[in-house]
């Protein structure tokens, strides 16, 4: 296993509050691993929100139950890694998996595009009504 | 996030404060949408206090963009901070929505 030099999460309800906690999380994980760089931060920062904000606006829950977002980020020697998933929720549409820039004048559809420009790897798992997207940034 | 506006002699000046993201990007529609029908179509969005946004504000931003264009005007920004550059520059739009370095700078050459 890949040491872990900080690590930070969040766990609750797909909504609003989920995000603002989320980029305080972040910026907690930055206080602890000061090293950092500041393009780093910003561009992995910018992916987990994405991810997160993803969840929220789109993810459909599976049944009864209401999906809950779930994050995950560490900072290790060489790399950055967040594990952003849903709870709950069914398996998104694969027009909704769209890795492609929109048209200029589109209000929406870029959050995938950039979270791939964002990240070394960006990876989706689905295991029991969970869905999670594996960032890393090597640093 | 915090959004004010002031409507000047030839545009109106919409300052954003804070994070930019799914939250915040309803907000400013709803400011600038205000701020238009008010009867100011020039808009500047100073985002010298905005230290973040994601791809949700950069839609709001667009959204805003074409209602002052669809008024007879323009939107622009002002005071970018790396970021929101980054931002800009990753989804191709800054080439779209033009940044300058103030909000009295933006509508400076007419």
């Amino acid at each position: 296993m890949t040491e872990v030099i900080a690590r930070k999460g969040y766990h609750g309800p797909s909504n609003e509050a989920a995000i603002e906690a989320i980029h305080n999380e972040l910026d907690a994980l930055w206080d602890d691993a000061s090293f950092v760089p500041d393009m780093d931060r910003m561009t992995f920062a910018t992916a987990v929100i994405e991810a997160a904000a993803n969840i929220v606006q789109h993810a459909l829950p599976v049944a009864e139950k209401p999906v809950e977002i779930d994050v995950d980020i560490s900072v290790r020697p060489t790399r950055l890694v967040a594990r952003v998933s849903a709870f709950n929720a069914r398996e998104p549409f694969a027009n909704d998996m769209q890795a492609s820039m929109p048209d200029e004048d589109a209000e929406s559809g870029r959050g995938l595009a950039l979270i791939e420009a964002l990240v070394t790897t960006v990876t989706f798992e689905r295991q029991d009504g969970t869905n999670t997207w594996i960032l890393t940034r090597d640093t | 996030m915090q959004f004010s506006y002031e409507v000047k002699d030839s545009y109106a000046e919409v300052k954003s404060v804070g994070r930019l993201n799914m939250v915040a990007a309803p907000k400013l529609r709803e400011v600038v949408n205000e701020v238009v029908a008010g009867g100011s179509s020039r808009v500047v969005v100073n985002l010298a206090e905005t230290d973040f946004m994601d791809s949700s504000g950069l839609g709001a931003l667009i959204g805003c963009l074409k209602a002052t264009r669809q008024a007879g005007g323009d939107l622009r920004i002002s005071g970018v901070q790396p970021q929101v550059k980054m931002v800009l520059e990753l989804t191709n739009m800054d080439r779209v929505l033009t940044a300058y370095p103030s909000a009295e700078e933006a509508f400076g050459d007419d």
